[in-house]
């Protein structure tokens, strides 16, 4: 058969009609196309038995009462305690995406002394070196714990000093330290018993103290509501979180917190709307009126509005005397609904920027801010189970993630009752690390061991036969049969919760104190005090108009 | 019987923090992926910022979570799908999301009055040993195929699974909590069983109060939000999710 060139012009014509109208070609594409997205190095999630533990996270001071579901021996999911004395279920917007933390890029795998590799022997040696030298610095972040206790020992026995780097909220109740005697970590904010809270920059709807505590009872008592029970006043320059939501939001100047505070006293005491008799603050109204950006008549007004709903408390969201000074003149010390003594066992604390003794070694714990440094020229070891990067540090030594080593889980900053859990280790980490209590025995064989540190104060707690155990059910600690049956429900995420002491003390404030401009203070997303955030935090900071990422943190 | 799950967010508790989207992508396997931005990163959970447009101490702001309105009527998405890979489920009225059938033509993302929907542009990514961390409960998906909120179906799953292993035909609700709604710090958003009268949930989609978005288009969207402020109950005719920049406003106009 003689091909011409018009078969082939008609085959060629048919066999595209063809390819066309037959599926075989968009089969394969389709075939192709769906092998590729499915190629078998495309991460799968773990298998294995489903199983879902109660803890405590100890990323921060907060302490939340966390649910952690495991699959295959690994953390899988967080979400928050519903029975949870405390946080009430709630949870931070980070603790989400904890049980990622452990895997991520930035993770210290070895040691690193400077820019290069080491090993733990060599960060021993160094360390004993050091130690047998000169005094040693110790900084911790989350003062209070078992794990503190041996540094703070390490610290004495070694002639060294312990110092700490407190929370804003333990800060902002200096000033009442400094006038009554009883230590700032002994107090706290009776903010359940409290109608109208008057915060200056605080930011109690973003990660003020426990943030589930407060998200609750304003949920509870204010959200929505024209007339609260709950009357929640924001003073702050910014309109920030807490301020969208507050029920008054008094915007005034830049840093005038201190100065607006001293203009409400002078209205209380001159209008005799308090009666108390205190010295009256230097500032006149005119002068408050104008550094605060609001008109006297509106600083009146304000004064009227507080007072109107007691039990009042003023928060600050910082270290600012004058705000402490309003709550004198308000009445709020040592009564329910404002500052109350928790605690006669607390003690006061050097803070870490007056860490400026000379040392020849400074042991930073991984609880403190990767933004602290210290200003020494000493030898800095410094522990932490991410690299933040730039951390001046001479040694950096891989401490514990995310539920990688037993803590205790010490009162929340501020919180108006003693609280104790302990946060059980719930996954094995992946590469050598210790904790620096763990470190400092090594030097110091004679330090106590945690679990026995851990073990005595749940004695303690027994012995003492005070509070209530929150676990499924809640029960009376002088109905526990044993100490050990009390340490092993607060090992399964049980939170023990003391009695409110309700005793009143006195602050003695001779004069009012300076004003000078305050900063505005940090939200959650700075306290937490990891070098990095969860990478699911990048749908908070990049994918959408949220919120910035912290300055230095990669999300 | 049929139920018909939807919501209720209650924008006057929303504090924007930001914790329903951090458990939504957790609990749905969302890989954070570094090059992903406002634009092409998976969300399925959005909350959005808005103000009434004033400035100084006048200013107000109030924050909107936005994921699929699981529309009841004339769903545009279903229409438009030239794969049928999207369907209401007549048992619980979620509209869901086959990636096995999607050929990411993304005619749905054109449809979605709400920019709700999201496209897949690279296979899922984690470091090293973080997929340990993933939840077996959900499936990865693929590269390629469009994704949304489907009401954590897998929960709904794991509840019907419980309530057949006891021997009862109907869930109980409190085995059915979608992650965004458990992680909410201050209760705001709800989900409920819209065709029970009885149910709370039910109860405050129709107080004066509640509002949907765009509600005028008629697609009967199973999301409900309230509001006592007429200005945020005013923006119910111009939020969507995702414009031109996830990092505009929306102002009130």
């Amino acid at each position: 058969m003689k091909v011409t060139r018009r078969d082939l012009l008609v085959w060629s014509a048919g066999a595209a009609a063809g390819l066309v109208v037959t599926p075989v070609p968009w089969k394969l594409l389709d075939d192709v196309s769906i092998w590729s997205q499915n190629w078998p190095w495309i991460p799968q999630p773990a298998r294995g038995p489903v199983d879902v533990k109660q803890s405590a996270c100890a990323l921060c001071p907060r302490g939340c009462g966390i649910k952690v579901r495991m699959a295959g021996g690994w953390p899988v999911g967080v979400a928050g305690v519903i029975n949870h004395p405390v946080t009430r279920g709630a949870l931070c917007p980070l603790a989400f995406g904890a049980h990622q933390l452990n895997w991520h890029p930035k993770r210290l795998r070895t040691v690193h002394r400077q820019a290069s590799s080491s090993s733990w022997v060599e960060a021993q040696a160094a360390f004993a070196k050091a130690c047998a030298e000169g005094p040693v610095v110790v900084i911790d972040g989350y003062p209070g714990r078992a794990e503190s206790l041996v540094l703070e020992t390490f610290a004495q026995n070694r002639n060294g000093q312990y110092h700490v780097v407190l929370s804003p909220e333990i800060r902002s109740l200096i000033p009442y330290e400094t006038w009554s005697g009883i230590p700032a970590t002994a107090l706290g904010y009776d903010i359940e018993n409290a109608q109208t809270i008057v915060s200056f920059g605080a930011p109690l709807l973003d990660g003020w103290g426990s943030p589930g505590q407060f998200s609750r009872l304003w949920a509870e008592r204010a959200a929505g509501m024209t007339d609260p029970k709950l009357r929640l006043i924001q003073v702050e320059a910014e309109l920030s979180r807490t301020a969208t939501r507050a029920w008054r939001w008094v915007a005034i100047h830049q840093g005038a917190e201190a100065a607006l505070a001293a203009g409400l006293a002078r209205v209380l005491l001159e209008d005799r709307l308090v009666r108390a008799r205190l010295p009256m603050p230097a500032l006149t109204l005119t002068d408050a009126a104008v550094r605060s950006g609001i008109t006297p008549d509106a600083i009146r007004d304000l004064a009227r509005t507080i007072v109107a709903n007691p039990p009042v408390v003023a928060i600050a969201d910082d270290d600012n005397p004058a705000i402490a000074a309003l709550n004198i003149v308000l009445g709020s010390i040592g009564t329910p609904g404002g500052i109350v003594k928790k605690t006669k066992a607390a003690k006061s604390y050097l803070a870490a920027d007056s860490a400026s003794s000379p040392a020849r070694a400074v042991l930073i714990d991984a609880s403190v801010p990767w933004e602290f440094t210290p200003q020494t020229d000493a030898e800095v070891f410094r522990f932490a189970a991410w690299d933040g990067g730039s951390s001046k540090a001479d040694w950096l030594l891989p401490a514990p993630g995310f539920l990688e080593a037993l803590a205790d889980v010490p009162t929340a900053p501020a919180f108006p009752v003693e609280t104790y859990t302990i946060a059980s280790s719930l996954v094995k980490a992946p590469h050598e690390v210790h904790s620096a209590a763990q470190f400092v025995r090594t030097i110091d064989p004679s330090l106590p061991a945690m679990e026995k540190i851990i073990h005595t104060r749940c004695e303690d707690v027994f012995r003492r036969r005070l509070g209530t155990l929150h676990a499924q059910e809640q029960a009376p600690v002088a109905t526990l049969p044993s100490a050990l049956k009390l340490e092993e429900e607060l090992r399964k995420g049980a939170v023990w919760v003391g009695e409110p002491l309700r005793v009143g003390f006195r602050c003695e404030m001779k004069e009012w104190p300076t004003i000078s401009d305050s900063a505005t203070s940090a939200n959650w997303t700075e306290s937490w005090s990891a070098p990095v955030l969860p990478p699911l935090a990048s749908k908070l900071c990049r994918e959408s108009n949220l919120r910035e990422a912290p300055q230095g943190r990669n999300a | 019987m049929r139920a018909r799950y939807g919501m209720v967010i209650d924008l006057d508790r929303c504090t924007g923090c930001g914790a329903c989207m951090l458990a939504c992508a957790a609990e749905n396997n969302v890989p954070a992926i570094p090059q992903a931005t406002a634009r092409t990163g998976l969300t399925p959970m959005l909350v959005r910022k808005a103000s009434n447009g004033m400035d100084g101490g006048a200013r107000r702001e109030v924050f909107i979570p936005i994921m699929c309105m699981h529309c009841e009527h004339e769903t545009p998405c279903v229409h438009v799908c030239p794969q049928q890979a999207v369907e209401v489920d007549k048992a619980t009225g979620i509209v869901m999301q086959m990636p096995q059938r999607c050929l990411g033509c993304r005619y749905c993302m054109t449809a979605c009055p709400y920019h709700a929907r999201y496209f897949n542009w690279w296979d899922p990514s984690w470091p090293a040993g973080m997929e340990k961390s993933l939840n077996p409960g959900v499936a990865t998906r693929m590269r390629g195929v469009v994704e949304k909120c489907n009401l954590c179906h897998a929960r709904l799953h794991s509840a019907k699974e419980k309530a057949a292993a006891a021997g009862k035909r109907e869930i109980d609700p409190a085995d059915y909590i979608p992650a965004c709604v458990e992680a909410c710090p201050t209760g705001a958003i709800r989900l409920g069983n819209l065709a029970d009268p009885a149910d709370p949930v039910t109860q405050e989609a129709h107080s004066p109060d509640a509002f949907r978005l765009l509600a005028r288009i008629g697609t009967e969207p199973k999301v409900y939000y309230k509001s006592k402020e007429a200005w945020v109950r005013g923006l119910a005719e111009s939020v969507s999710g995702r414009g031109a920049n996830n990092n505009s406003e929306v102002k009130h106009v």
